[in-house]
């Protein structure tokens, strides 16, 4: 027992979180698993509480934007701050203070429109890290599976390049009592299917692995092989043309301009009059209505019934899965549902609501990709990280910027971990999915799919 | 409850404490002492049942506040029964409940002892009987934190089950190493204190058994007389020493980053001192006619009055012999204690003030009744729950204790033996007065008071809550049930 164990997290970073609402406590759980030494700081003091009891960090009840406060909680030795307030203001202010007093690597989340569209200027001219704004990456997650209706989630690599789709075996679909290994031979061979969740359990499928009803496959490739490989196989693959989006929030908002700019019609409803009226002015291609979104009758007047896509994307969750049941029984459309804030993922997996978004889960791990790259060497860089599968499976993607252990030597002579895949290699603009003969080199994007946690480096994929 | 995270962490703390027997067994062994046997069998046990205990892993990792105390409590009382062994094994104290009574007054660092003559004791159960003190001050789980890595945050509850103080808060944000530096100052000024002791002339056994009393405020001597044939300036030392210990930990943390600023300006140090200063001034004056000398009565004043509120129980005098007025203030400093954060006992320094300061602000609303007013210490205001949790403090140490006396005094003693001797075991001190004074020893009540006064200790050195709560019915419902399930 007293011998010294040497396996304490080794070297975890510094983090200062300002605010503890759903990201804050999202980001918590998440980092405090990697092995961070975390403060908090909070106004309020119950919520400090709460947390310092769940996990093992340290609390700070105050104002963070208090050059003592941060001082108490730490910023002189501090790797990066991370503010997630309510109020972009604040988290921009305590982002400046803390670069100024701590120097260190700053994160801030900024929501409103008016500074979105300013988010490069603000970011190099104040100095942060990073501009998180969990709303547009909600809408965009959003627009992804509106633009590609059949998939269940659609996540983006290599800056848009490579894609991976998750889709649902329907019944009587040719892929059924298939062999991936008779997949490739026969379908196609440029995808990759990596991960397959059935009855609960995830899979990391090997060649004679076979598909059956009801399986969730996951699969990479890039995004115009993925769509004729999907029309191949008898799924719809043509975007939606209209959508009907409830709830006029920001992420509304965000969502609204991406669909129209991708030609695509909006009806947006909204309770509040004056938002309805801000909305009009913003978006003005955009049908907006100002009533009830959870009245029946206003939902079939608004074209429910006829809508090819609905978005619930109102503040209240149980209000979104709710709408979002209504509108698979009453119409055809593609559904898709926002999740603020209920941890109960097992039961709204069971309720069968098709593509559900989790701002504060998109947010933590654009956070998490960050900070594993800054705890890595210089040879590899975390770009994306995705959470798969209730965080069972996580896709990363790496960018090997020199030469390292892992890079010119073929995989097939190369001794990789268990339930591990390297999915797609982006090099110079195309990709690549490997095969034994291939080799990583310096300057390609990888992307690794692995039930594993807590790569932060290229070459943890050896064994 | 989650009864398998509590099972590993007792077999752990057997473990841990077996281990800390290996020091005595060398003192025994280097002194060419029979009494080395009894300390390697009690090493098996205590290894034997520590691994027994652990070798099924928890079901879940996780576990909250009520698991916390109940963990720390039975902890206390499976490490007592095991540290006790030694000297009933070895037959230096012959009855069990003795033997029992003195490694809890060891833990708990109360220093109260049934020894009649504590010199007949060989030097390995000696050094054994101080060495408690010193495992008891810090705490045994904080150890236990320092040393095994524990996933998840919940381990706070533990930690906030044995630290004392009526807010338990972390040095830096990660509980693992804030036990590490909690211990490294420990040692630090453990080392301090026995090497100037050293330095002093004081004899190395002397000084290292006086060391670890002092550190963990504990106050068994190895002397008759506790500290009174010592020399004065070795006296001195100690009283310094005592009174460092008596300092809130997160003073020293402060200084040792270098932060000056927040380390003098901790309210409750300051009172602390005050009190000592203050108290210590009217004891001097009180003595001075009736002892030979100015140095000397200063120097039996301010020993006394350190020894007494940091709760150690070292005696240079036998104050009972005192003056009313200073008897009646070493009684109200056994109440006070020491600071929060310390390694000392008693009700806590914070608590007075905190609960000072809202008789004020209740005083100014009757002034001005519509006037708002929120309770501040070290410039932060206080939560309502910490004035909530103080107030209940105070209630429940006072039915503790109350009750305490009341089923002493049925052995029918004197009035002042049983208040005192409760005083002096709940508050973790040692010596009370009339027949428990410095100069006399526990031993001659019966078996049920002694029973309770062990409760008294474990449950004051633990502040009272997580003793409590295992006399509680809803902890063991469940438990109840899944074993007549199961029958």
């Amino acid at each position: 027992m007293f011998q010294k164990t040497n396996k304490q997290p080794s070297g975890g970073l510094k983090i200062i979180i300002v605010g503890c609402g759903k990201v804050g406590s999202t980001l918590l759980e998440e980092l405090s698993k990697e092995g961070h030494e975390l403060s908090i700081i909070d106004q309020r003091s119950e919520r400090i509480m709460e947390m310092t009891n769940m996990y093992d960090i340290l609390g700070i009840c105050g104002n963070g934007a208090s050059y003592s406060v941060q001082k108490e909680a730490g910023i002189e030795n501090a790797d990066l701050v991370i503010a997630v307030t309510d109020s972009d203001e604040l988290n921009l202010l305590c982002c400046t203070i803390a670069k100024r007093v701590g120097n260190c690597a700053t994160i801030a989340r900024v929501r409103t429109p008016d500074y979105s569209k300013e988010v490069g200027y603000l970011r190099d001219k104040l100095g942060l890290a990073m501009i998180i704004n969990p709303e547009l990456e909600a809408a965009k997650e959003a627009s992804h599976v509106l633009f590609l209706p059949t998939a269940l989630e659609v996540n983006s690599f290599a800056h848009g390049q490579a894609e991976m789709v998750k889709f649902k075996v329907p019944a009587g679909n040719e892929l059924i009592d298939m062999s991936i290994a008779h997949l490739g031979r026969h379908i196609t061979n440029e995808i990759l299917i990596c991960a397959v969740e059935r009855e609960g359990e995830v899979y990391i499928p090997s060649g004679n692995f076979i598909l059956r009803e009801g399986d969730v496959v996951s699969f990479v490739s890039n995004r115009k092989v993925a769509r004729e490989f999907l029309h191949k196989i008898g799924f719809e693959t043509r975007r939606v043309k209209n959508c009907l989006i409830v709830g006029g929030g920001r992420a509304a908002y965000y969502l609204a301009k991406e669909l129209l700019r991708g030609g695509i019609r909006v009806t947006i409803i909204e309770r509040d009059f004056k938002r309805c009226e801000e909305l009009s002015v913003q978006l003005p291609k955009a049908v907006v209505i100002n009533g009830d979104g959870t009245d029946k009758e206003l939902l079939k007047e608004a074209g429910i019934e006829e809508a090819e896509a609905f978005v619930a994307l109102t503040g209240i969750d149980e209000e979104n899965i709710l709408l979002t049941l209504h509108a698979k029984k009453v119409s055809n459309a593609k559904v898709v549902t926002k999740i603020n804030r209920i941890t109960f993922t097992e039961v709204i997996d069971n309720l069968d609501l098709g593509s559900v978004i989790y701002p504060k889960y998109i947010t933590s791990e654009a956070i998490i990709a960050y900070v594993r790259a800054r705890k890595a060497s210089k040879c590899s860089n975390v770009e994306t990280l995705y959470h798969m599968f209730n965080h069972r499976v996580e896709a990363i993607e790496f960018k090997a910027q020199e030469e390292s252990a892992v890079t010119n030597i073929a995989f097939k002579d190369m001794h990789l971990k268990k339930d591990l895949l390297v999915a797609c290699i982006a090099r110079k603009g195309s990709v690549i999915i490997p095969s034994g003969d291939d080799c990583i080199l310096p300057g390609d994007t990888v992307m690794i799919v692995t039930r594993h946690t807590g790569f932060n480096e290229l070459t943890d994929i050896m064994a | 409850m989650n009864g398998s995270i509590v099972r590993v962490i007792l077999g752990n703390i057997l473990k841990i404490a077996a281990s800390f027997l290996l020091l005595p067994l060398v003192i025994a062994i280097g002194y060419g002492e029979s009494g080395w046997k009894y300390f390697l069998i009690t090493m098996l046990i205590g290894w034997a049942v520590g691994i027994l205990l652990t070798i099924r892993k928890p079901k879940t990792t996780v576990f909250y506040l009520k698991e916390g105390c109940a963990a720390t409590a039975l902890s206390w009382i499976v490490m007592s029964l095991l540290g006790c062994l030694p000297f009933y094994l070895s037959g230096e104290i012959p009855s069990f409940i003795d033997a029992l009574f003195e490694t809890v007054s060891g833990f708990t660092t109360t220093g109260a002892s049934i020894l009649p003559d504590v010199e007949a004791l060989s030097h390995g159960m000696l050094f054994w009987r101080s060495f408690t003190h010193w495992i008891g001050g810090m705490g045994v789980l904080v150890f236990m934190l320092a040393i095994i890595p524990m996933s998840g945050g919940s381990n706070i509850n533990l930690m906030r089950a044995e630290s004392p103080g009526p807010s338990v808060g972390k040095l830096v944000p990660k509980m693992r190493t804030t036990a590490r530096t909690l211990y490294l100052i420990y040692f630090g000024l453990t080392i301090a204190e026995f090497l100037i002791l050293l330095i002093g002339g004081m004899p190395w056994f002397d000084a290292i058994t006086s060391a670890l009393g002092t550190a963990g405020t504990g106050g068994f001597g190895i002397k008759g007389d506790s500290f009174a044939s010592y020399a004065p300036h070795l006296q001195v030392t100690v009283t310094i020493f005592m009174i460092l210990f008596g300092i809130n930990f997160n003073a020293y943390y402060f200084i040792l980053v270098g932060n000056f600023k927040d380390a003098f300006k901790m309210e409750e140090v300051r009172a602390y001192l005050l009190i000592i200063l203050g108290s210590s001034v009217l004891i001097f004056v009180n003595i001075m006619h009736s002892v030979k000398g100015v140095w000397e009565a200063l120097n039996q004043a301010t020993f006394q009055v350190a020894s007494i509120i940091t709760t150690t129980g070292y005696a240079t005098a036998d104050f009972d012999q005192w003056n009313q007025l200073s008897k009646f203030l070493l009684f109200l400093l056994m109440f006070c204690g020491a600071c929060a954060g310390s390694t000392g006992g008693g009700i806590k320094v914070s608590r007075f003030l905190i609960v000072g300061k809202s008789v004020k602000k209740e005083l100014g609303s009757y002034v001005h009744p519509r006037s708002v007013k929120k309770i501040q210490m070290d410039d932060k205001p206080i939560e309502h729950d910490v004035m909530r949790s103080v107030n209940v403090y105070f209630a429940t140490f006072m039915a503790v204790y109350v009750i305490s006396v009341i089923l002493v005094s049925i052995e029918g003693y004197s009035f002042g033996t049983n208040l005192s001797a409760v005083a002096a075991t709940i508050n973790n001190i040692g010596p009370g007065f009339e027949l428990v004074g410095p100069t006399c020893n526990f031993g001659f009540f019966n078996p049920f008071s002694k029973v309770v006064l062990i409760f008294d200790m474990l449950a004051g050195r633990l502040e009272l809550f997580p003793m409590l709560i295992l006399l509680y019915p809803a902890i063991w419902r469940s438990r109840v049930r899944k074993l007549m399930i199961q029958n």
